[in-house]
């Protein structure tokens, strides 16, 4: 498992890189990128995929529950912290 | 329980139950009809909101630019004309219009380029493209709406049926506040005549939902709340729509793409609701505006 910092720093990159919204200066850690549809529908698979590739685990969609994808702490807090369910 | 579901509905003399999914009233319950919806624009007089009547179609372009057609195949009806060609339209008018199940042999169509509204709401997006917002702005209309269903019951699941909206632009604060404001003036009114509701998240009846990327963002970031009686029939909802419609046709409030959110009613379900909860005499009905 990466450190935390590498992480975060992957997830950010990932929505700077994805999303023509926001700039560096402004994304935050808690800032909440789907409601504020910094990040869309139609970017939501690719985010899905980059947590799989990332956290070296298959995703089931099926089991996503509100409020995991909210903000980049969520994200952490749900796939990478110890003891995350992946959902 | 459907056959269960119509007689129930059909022993009322002022309702028809046309069998492709559509009702007549009279009397009585088309009283009902105006009564319900006089509520609903007296809510609406709530937040002064500007009440609007549309046509029956939209551009198929406007729906089009909201993705409409991948999102709801299932649910579109679209207005068709002949081909104005004279050949074509002879070889209509001489030749066999109707076959033994009832559906018209059609001759070539015209190119199709509008659609049956499905939503009340959607015509005001295209009509206010481009505006800048200096303050929330309130809206309302009433529509007919269109929605192709497996199948159909009596006031429940109708392929045409009556919804009206209230609605807000603003900022995410503005919407925010108004639909608040409005589940709590609903919920009261629940209270306060007996209805026995409750409020559920809810997602859109989107096509292949399991596949579409919208449906999940719904799953994630719930926006819609439904007014849910006898745990199974949904007579109302309050949806969010952030900044989709704002970013859609370019409509901004505070120098952002604006955005939205509705407070929606069918009516035909308020009447089976009503008829359900409180019976079939006018005399038991509580009373509306």
């Amino acid at each position: 498992m990466k450190a935390e910092t590498d992480i975060r720093g992957a997830l950010r990159e990932w929505v700077l890189k994805t999303s023509t919204k926001i700039t560096a200066g402004e994304l935050k850690d808690d800032m909440p990128i789907i409601e504020e549809r910094i990040i869309t529908s139609l970017q939501i698979m690719d985010l899905i995929l980059f947590l799989e590739q990332l956290t070296g685990r298959s995703i089931d969609v099926a089991q996503l529950r509100p409020g995991v994808f909210r903000s980049i702490d969520a994200i952490y807090k749900n796939f990478f912290e110890d003891g995350s369910d992946e959902r | 329980m459907n056959v269960e579901r119509q007689r129930s509905a059909s022993r009322n003399r002022n309702h028809h139950w046309y069998e492709n999914g559509q009702s007549a009233f009279a009397g009585e319950l088309l009283e009902l009809f105006h009564g319900i919806d006089a509520l609903f624009l007296s809510w609406a007089g709530e937040c002064d909101a500007a009440e609007y009547a549309f046509p029956t179609f939209l551009p198929a372009a406007s729906l089009a630019k909201l993705d409409y057609f991948r999102s709801f195949p299932h649910l579109v009806t679209f207005p068709v004309t002949l081909d104005a060609d004279e050949d074509n339209l002879s070889r209509f008018a001489e030749g066999e219009p109707m076959d033994q199940s009832g559906a018209v042999n059609l001759a070539r169509l015209a190119p199709v380029c509008d659609v049956l509204t499905p939503a009340a709401c959607y015509h005001f997006y295209p009509l206010f493209k481009g505006d800048v917002l200096d303050g929330p702005r309130y809206v309302t209309t009433r529509a007919t709406c269109f929605r192709r269903e497996a199948e159909y019951v009596p006031l429940e699941r109708q392929w045409s049926f009556s919804m009206r909206e209230i609605v807000c632009l603003g900022t995410a604060a503005e919407v925010t506040a108004f639909l608040d404001g409005y589940r709590r003036r609903i919920s009261a009114f629940f209270d306060e005549i007996g209805l026995g509701i409750e409020w559920k998240e809810a997602t859109d009846p989107f096509f292949n939902a399991p596949k579409n990327p919208k449906y999940l963002m719904q799953k994630l970031d719930p926006v819609k709340t439904e007014m849910v009686f006898q745990d199974r029939l949904a007579i109302g909802s309050i949806n969010f729509h952030r900044n989709y419609f704002g970013e859609a046709f370019e409509i901004t409030r505070a120098k952002e793409a604006t955005f939205s959110g509705c407070v929606a009613f069918g009516i035909e379900r308020w009447i089976h609701a009503w008829l359900t909860q409180f019976g079939h005499d006018a005399k038991h009905w509580p009373k509306l505006p």
